[in-house]
């Protein structure tokens, strides 16, 4: 079958749903049915709100197969995100009542309820908007008016529906569900008719569902999730935060320490001590600083990096001026309090100082290919020494054209 | 050549001539056993195939191929129509493989312009399989084409019938096992009568030539029944843990396919053991290695970084698959192959019409498809083409897929090509740099069978977007700032931030930003801003950037689309990787980071270790290895090396044996050097601010010249007003021309620079050829470390004004030693620079140095022929004769090129020896390989170092299709043992394997730069030196007047 939709028609539905998540912002989201994951790859991305990712099939291999695709990238690594992000895979059916799939945001069911048999329908239903009772869902579903516009179509579009409804089919079951759970329902769809065939409507219809009522206030935090207990939890990875404490502190302390070498070299280099230094002085003028330190003079009086014995004094507000450092550390206060407790920073007794050593730790630049000046013991000699004696040509004759 | 009397061996060792005595056999073994029947047509369809190996155009192999697989199917599977044996033509890998993977689910395109996948290799080593064997149908030549038929179906038998005996035995070899007792342990008991014969033959020593009794008949009676061996041996390959003997692993390599009948024998009719003949095994041991093992030196035991792989399969089947009618797209070959699993097993690798399958069907399975578009029924013809056996080249490549679900169960991260460890990451804060430790794997056949072979890998990943480094050069030089960019980044490799692939960078669009439109695949347009925020939810911050630009090598996707144009990445959200230039120049940075990157051989050892722990207590990793019957084993191959004798250092009139640290820096600088030129007219340029330390230098120079039988005389002066590179090169360039004697030019330079070093190497090169010293002040301004730096400037300026400094003895006559190697840009733009040094006398102290430019694809050779025959000239003018032998060390060949190097390359540099009239000279070219993930450990007492100096491994880890040697000749500091392959591409010369690793670590004393061994031969080196100046520095041809003078060290 072939698909007249540009871009394709699943594309569109994933769109939907991301562009919904853009919107409205979710933090935990559950995909039912996410099959090959690929919907959760795309809403993985969206860590601004979404913190809790989870994706529920029936097909346990479908999930095994793909569940790596969804793990943490280099960059993750690199640059670790500001909000969390925990990703989990659960095996389990839309009709069973599992305790930790409630108190969500927003739960998406892109086609799945026409591969239920109508009687799970209703168990599902009921599982989904009465006990799950997220705040809000997205139902995606074939619009059977737009059938016949599909080439080569006979039936339904996939031999694993169990039906296919109309829009007046889906939009009153809806209407029933919003009744009997305090829900209310927006309609739209994604892969527009032309011309004359207009009024079928969308290919795919959406419903968007929103609970009426304030939910309960579930916990907040991703650390203390439930462990499933009727469902099959096959993944799950936590991604690299800086809301992990200690992700947080070394994050810090890099970029800490980065610019204070980066000061106490701009300072070294000024004071011109090494004039035989120069191509070993090649760490990056960090850019962001030295437009601060030109701009923002107003705004705070920079201290001065100074000298006091064998150490370089770098002054903790200029190196809070670092946007880098700033942008983990709100104040400069803040930034002293988490100096303070950590044994590699070396600090003044206020805390508003770092210390750096002046000298470099080794002044051993050349490499060891120093000779040592005492004459060693010669080794006992080893091996054939009569190479001389040696002829391969005489060798090679006696083999070869005798 | 009489093929019922095989001729007189001739130097056994040579892979020339000495292919006649051993290929019929090898010949046999191939044909007979498993039923290729390659070959035995040959004689008549090709008479003159047998005649050389350089000598066959890649083109005949095609039609051999054929030609000979029908003779083997006639005989077995009457039924069986050319069509199928077909498919066996050794197909352009990339393709095939390509999809194959596509088949298994995997997405190869991980990375972008690095090249091929290591894929191909497995592809390529079938390739070379196939041309070896048509290379050797002499012995087959021996037995009629009817007798051959007759005789295969009971070969079968014999074979199963071993195979199954032999197997329990297999899986003992521990502990150290010498070259005969290993051939024991290989035959089952029913073998025993044969394994006493064996021994007779093995242990010749290498002066002795092998014994040539044997009869035609036998011959290919013998090496059906070796096959059972090969295959049986197996089991054992995997588990031995001891040193293991280039014999006994001999064994295995055999196989390169096998008949349909051996295997419909071994399961119809489980023939008993004692069938198969027992003459054969004599012959066979003799035969089918190539003759690669060397006896000079001291044996001991070392560990490499290869891990056998034990198959548990008996066997791979291949079968073509067609489709009726025929499908065209192969995503539905896929699909409807995926549909009957139920058929197939789980466990498949297919193509889009190549199946492989760890199980049996039967010969032909129909299987029934609908297509959906139009709902035509299709009929899926399987057709079982070939049984492999499971170390076959052709199945190495899903080997290797299945390996990268393995590191990827484990939880690495796939970066380029190689696997990294995400929670083992070092973060050096300092340097916004992490370092990612990883592995690099591969599974390989060798001569000692499947191995997988491991090398420790760090990737080094900066925390600085390209846009982020681009900011800090446009602070620090905002007129160059495009030029400072295209500098800084193009030619390196970025990882971008929404996946974890990597992308060279190979040009930068300044007149494209982020609000620039592009076109999606389904042909709608949008922006890369709204693209970013779309797919990725990130929002682009810096609107102006320029785009990066990665050209992908032009790849032919399956069904002939070829992927073209550009891929446009943002700054924004690319991250640096690898070592900042900047950085490689801070010694004190890189310390930092060598810290984690160098690791020892313990540390080596330990990690490969803990990978194979992983894998063995993974059970999801198991059970994928399962699927293809494959185990890993748990401990790292330790076998028999030898580290060659000791060399003698000959100088003027001093000689020593080399100490085990191979290092004689006290020796060169305590006595007379063997020729010395007198240094009477000579001038130093320094700025005014390094007066002193030049003047300290040139008086230090006067004290230490003496002992090393330097006469100095006193410099004239030159006092620079500043250092700019301006007034270096004007008074240079004033004092050159104005005294027409000057033998040598000294600069003293303040810092590192690069501009000014290359405009002094331009003047002094190119426009007033002179020789010159280029000095850091830094160097010199030491003045407890001034005295050994003066001596070794000393010596540096004595081989640029043509003396000579140490020798060892060669005891070849008219040898001429040739090094090639050839540099390349890094930014590609420029062309690629091949550097050539010849040697020109008897005790290897004179060189000749020539280099040729060419253009990016422009072919070496042709350059090449120039420097060689103007070397031949200069060697005939000095000696007055021209070289009977020639050696040349090629560095710079990867394992791909090998074949064209021997097709292509060699024939030309014979044709260049018939220009010069009666002269046809004996030619060794051996290919230097480098960048090799081969580690070699010294081993004792269950502990792993780093081997000594002169280490050679000469089997089990070396290739199946060459004459080849592992050598580590350099002693080492730091890190692990890293040595050198060599491969013996051509060897008219009967050099013997023996004669060519001593003649190489011989080579490896002469780099004058470096009073020790180095890692590559020292014309190598000079080659590599050469090249570099003149593409780094000169960007042209030096000054020929300099040819004969080491100007370049």
């Amino acid at each position: 079958m072939t698909t007249p939709f540009s871009p394709p028609l699943y594309m569109q539905r994933y769109q939907f749903v991301v562009d919904y998540v853009q919107t409205y912002r979710p933090r935990k989201v559950i995909d039912f049915g996410c099959a090959d994951c690929r919907l959760l790859k795309k809403l993985k991305f969206h860590r601004d709100c979404v913190e809790l990712l989870v994706g529920i099939d029936i097909n346990a291999a479908a999930l095994l197969k793909k569940r790596r695709t969804l793990a943490p990238l280099m960059s993750d690594y690199l640059h670790p995100g500001d909000g969390p992000l925990t990703i989990e895979l659960y095996q389990g059916s839309v009709t069973e009542r599992e305790p930790c799939t409630r108190g969500f945001d927003l739960v998406t069911c892109v086609e799945l309820i026409e591969h239920l048999e109508l009687v799970d329908v209703e168990s599902f239903s009921e599982v989904l908007f009465g006990y799950m009772a997220p705040a809000a869902v997205i139902i995606s579903t074939p619009n059977a008016e737009f059938n016949p516009l599909l080439p080569g179509l006979r039936g339904f579009r996939n031999y694993d529906h169990k039906f296919e409804w109309t829009r007046a089919e889906f939009q009153a079951w809806a209407q029933r569900v919003c009744d009997e759970y305090g829900y209310s329902v927006q309609f739209t769809g994604v892969g527009e008719a032309h011309g004359c065939w207009r009024d079928v409507g969308f290919c795919t219809q959406i419903g968007v569902f929103q609970r009426n009522y304030e939910g309960l206030n579930w916990s907040t935090s991703n650390d203390d999730r439930l462990e499933p207990s009727v469902y099959k939890l096959l993944y799950r990875v936590v991604y690299p935060s800086l809301c992990d404490n200690n992700i947080y502190h070394k994050t810090l302390l890099n970029e800490v320490m980065y610019e204070a070498q980066h000061l106490r070299q701009e300072w070294l280099r000024s004071k011109n001590t090494d004039p035989y230094n120069n191509p070993h002085v090649h760490y990056y003028p960090l850019v962001d600083a030295v437009q601060h330190g030109a701009v923002g003079g107003a705004a705070e009086q920079q201290e001065p990096v100074y000298q006091q014995g064998g150490d370089i004094c770098v002054p903790l507000s200029c190196v809070w001026s670092s946007p880098r450092v700033k942008g983990l550390c709100g104040s400069l206060q803040c930034l002293r309090e988490k100096l303070q407790d950590d044994s590699v920073m070396r600090l003044s007794v206020d805390g508003m100082v770092l210390i750096l050593p002046a000298a470099d730790e080794d002044e051993e630049l050349e490499e060891k290919e120093e000779e040592e000046e005492e004459e060693e013991e010669e080794e006992v000699k080893t091996g054939v020494a009569d190479s001389a004696k040696e002829d391969w040509d005489e060798e090679l004759a006696s083999f070869g054209n005798a | 050549m009489d093929p019922k009397q095989p001729p007189f061996p001739g130097p056994p060792y040579g892979r020339g001539v000495a292919r006649s005595i051993s290929e019929p056999l090898v010949g046999k073994v191939e044909e007979g056993g498993f039923g290729r029947g390659r070959g035995f047509l040959m004689p008549i369809s090709e008479p003159t195939i047998g005649m050389g190996r350089g000598a066959v155009p890649a083109m005949d192999i095609k039609r051999a191929d054929i030609a000979e697989e029908m003779p083997e199917l006639q005989a077995e599977e009457p039924e069986v129509t050319p069509v199928i044996s077909k498919v066996d033509v050794p197909r352009p890998a990339e393709s095939s493989l390509l999809s194959m993977f596509r088949g298994m689910g995997i997405e190869l395109g991980k990375t972008w312009g690095r090249g091929a996948a290591p894929i191909g290799r497995g592809a390529m080593g079938d390739f070379g399989a196939g041309v070896q064997s048509v290379m050797s149908p002499v012995g087959a030549t021996a037995l009629g084409p009817e007798k051959e038929e007759e005789t295969i179906s009971f070969v079968g038998r014999g074979f199963a019938g071993l195979g199954r005996t032999a197997l329990p035995h297999m899986g003992v070899g521990r502990g150290p096992t010498s070259p005969l007792g290993l051939v024991s342990p290989i035959p089952a008991p029913s073998y025993m009568a044969a394994a006493p014969s064996v021994s007779e033959d093995a242990p010749a020593p290498p002066g002795t030539p092998p014994k040539e009794e044997v009869k035609p008949e036998p011959v290919g009676f013998l090496g059906r029944g070796f096959v059972g061996l090969g295959r049986t041996a197996m089991p054992q390959m995997g588990v031995g843990r001891g040193p293991t003997s280039p014999l006994g692993l001999v064994s295995p390599m055999t196989a390169p396919s096998s008949l349909p009948a051996v295997s419909s024998v071994s399961e119809d009719a489980p023939a008993p053991p004692k069938t198969p003949p027992k003459v054969e095994v004599t012959v066979e041991t003799v035969g089918e290695p190539l003759k690669k093992a060397g006896t000079k030196g001291n044996p001991i035991t070392i560990g490499s970084n290869y891990i056998p792989i034990c198959c548990k399969n008996e066997a791979v089947f291949q079968y073509h698959v067609t489709f009726t009618p025929n499908i065209e797209s192969l995503s539905m070959r896929f699909g409807m192959m995926k549909d009957h699993r139920s058929s197939t097993g789980e466990v498949v690798a297919f193509d889009g019409s190549i199946l492989y399958l760890p199980k049996r069907l039967d010969e032909v399975v129909h299987l029934k498809a609908e297509r959906k578009t139009d709902n035509q029924e299709i009929d899926i013809k399987i057709q079982l083409t070939k049984i492999l056996p499971p170390s076959s080249d052709l199945c190495i490549p899903f080997y290797n897929v299945v390996l990268r679900r393995v590191m990827k169960i484990l939880g690495l991260k796939l970066v380029g090509r190689n696997h990294y460890d995400p929670n083992a990451v070092v973060i050096l804060g300092k340097h916004r740099l992490q370092v990612w430790p990883g592995y690099s794997t591969s599974i390989k056949h060798t001569d000692g069978g499947l191995y997988l072979l491991v090398d420790v890998s760090h990737k080094v990943l900066r925390n600085d977007s390209v846009l982020d480094i681009m900011n800090v050069i446009y602070q620090e030089s905002r007129e160059s700032f495009q030029d400072q960019c295209t500098k800084e980044f193009v030619g390196t490799i970025v990882i971008t931030r929404y996946n974890n692939r990597t992308y060279r960078i190979d040009d930068i669009e300044w007149s494209k930003s982020p609000k620039d439109t592009f076109t999606l695949a389904d042909g709608s347009v949008t922006t890369f801003v709204e693209y970013y925020r779309k797919n990725y939810g990130i929002t682009i911050k810096e609107l102006d950037q320029p785009l990066l630009i990665h050209r992908p090598k032009e790849r032919s996707k399956p069904r002939g689309k070829v992927i073209t144009g550009e891929i446009l990445l943002l700054p924004e959200l690319s991250f640096m990787t690898g070592i900042p230039e900047k950085m490689r120049k801070d010694f004190r940075a890189m310390k930092d980071l060598t810290m984690h990157i160098n690791v020892g051989a313990e540390q080596h050892t330990q990690s490969l270790k803990q990978l194979l722990q992983n894998i063995n207590t993974n059970d999801e990793a198991l059970h994928e290895l399962g699927r293809w019957g494959l185990s890993i084993s748990p401990e790292i191959l330790v076998t028999q090396g030898r580290t060659l004798p000791h060399e003698t250092i000959c100088l003027h009139s001093a000689s020593f044996v080399t100490s085990s640290s191979v290092d004689w820096s006290r020796e060169v600088v305590r006595d007379p050097s063997i020729s010395t030129v007198p240094l009477s007219c000579w001038a130093i340029f320094y700025p005014r601010r390094a007066a002193d330390q030049a003047e300290e230098l040139v008086s230090t120079f006067s004290r230490v010249a003496g002992p090393m039988g330097i006469r100095i005389e006193r410099p004239v002066r030159v006092e620079l007003r500043d250092d700019r590179t301006e007034t270096f090169v004007k008074s240079i360039h004033s004092q050159v021309t104005s005294e027409p004697r000057m033998q040598l030019v000294v600069c003293i330079m303040t810092g590192n620079r690069d501009d000014l070093y290359s405009a002094i190497k331009k003047l002094c090169c190119i426009q007033s050829p002179v020789p010159s010293q280029a000095i850091n002040v830094r160097t010199i301004s030491q003045p407890q470390k001034l005295r050994s730096i003066a001596q070794k400037i000393l010596l540096q300026i004595n081989c640029k004004l043509g003396g000579e400094l140490w020798t060892v003895s060669v005891p070849l006559k008219s040898l001429m030693v040739i090094g090639v190697d050839v540099h390349h840009d890094a930014s590609k733009k420029s062309r690629s620079v091949m550097g050539f040094v010849a040697s020109l006398n008897s005790m290897l102290t004179k060189w000749y140095s020539r280099v040729t430019f060419q253009m990016p694809h422009e072919e070496i050779i042709s350059g090449f022929r120039v420097c060689l025959l103007a070397a031949l000239q200069k060697f005939y003018e000095v000696n007055h004769t021209f070289p009977e032998k020639i050696v040349i060390y090629r560095d710079g060949v990867s394992d791909g090129q090998l074949k064209t190097v021997e097709l292509y390359e060699i024939p030309q540099v014979l044709k260049c020896f018939e220009t010069i009239p009666n002269y046809e000279p004996k030619l060794a070219f051996i290919v230097v390989q480098k960048r090799i993930s081969t580690t070699l450990y010294s081993y004792g007492s269950d502990h792993f170092g780093t081997p000594s100096p002169g280490t050679v491994l000469d089997h089990t880890v070396t290739n199946r299709d060459w004459v080849d040697f592992y050598l580590m000749a350099h002693s080492i500091r730091q890190g692990c043992g890293l040595p050198t392959h060599y491969i013996i591409v051509h060897n008219t010369a009967n050099l013997t394997p023996d004669h060519l690793q001593r003649l190489t670590f011989k080579m490896c004393h002469l780099y004058w730069n470096w009073p020790g061994t180095i890692r590559v031969p020292a014309p190598c080196k000079y080659a590599h030196k050469v090249a570099f100046l003149s593409g780094q520095y000169l960007h042209s041809e030096p000054a020929i007047q300099l040819s004969e003078k080491l100007f370049f060290l």
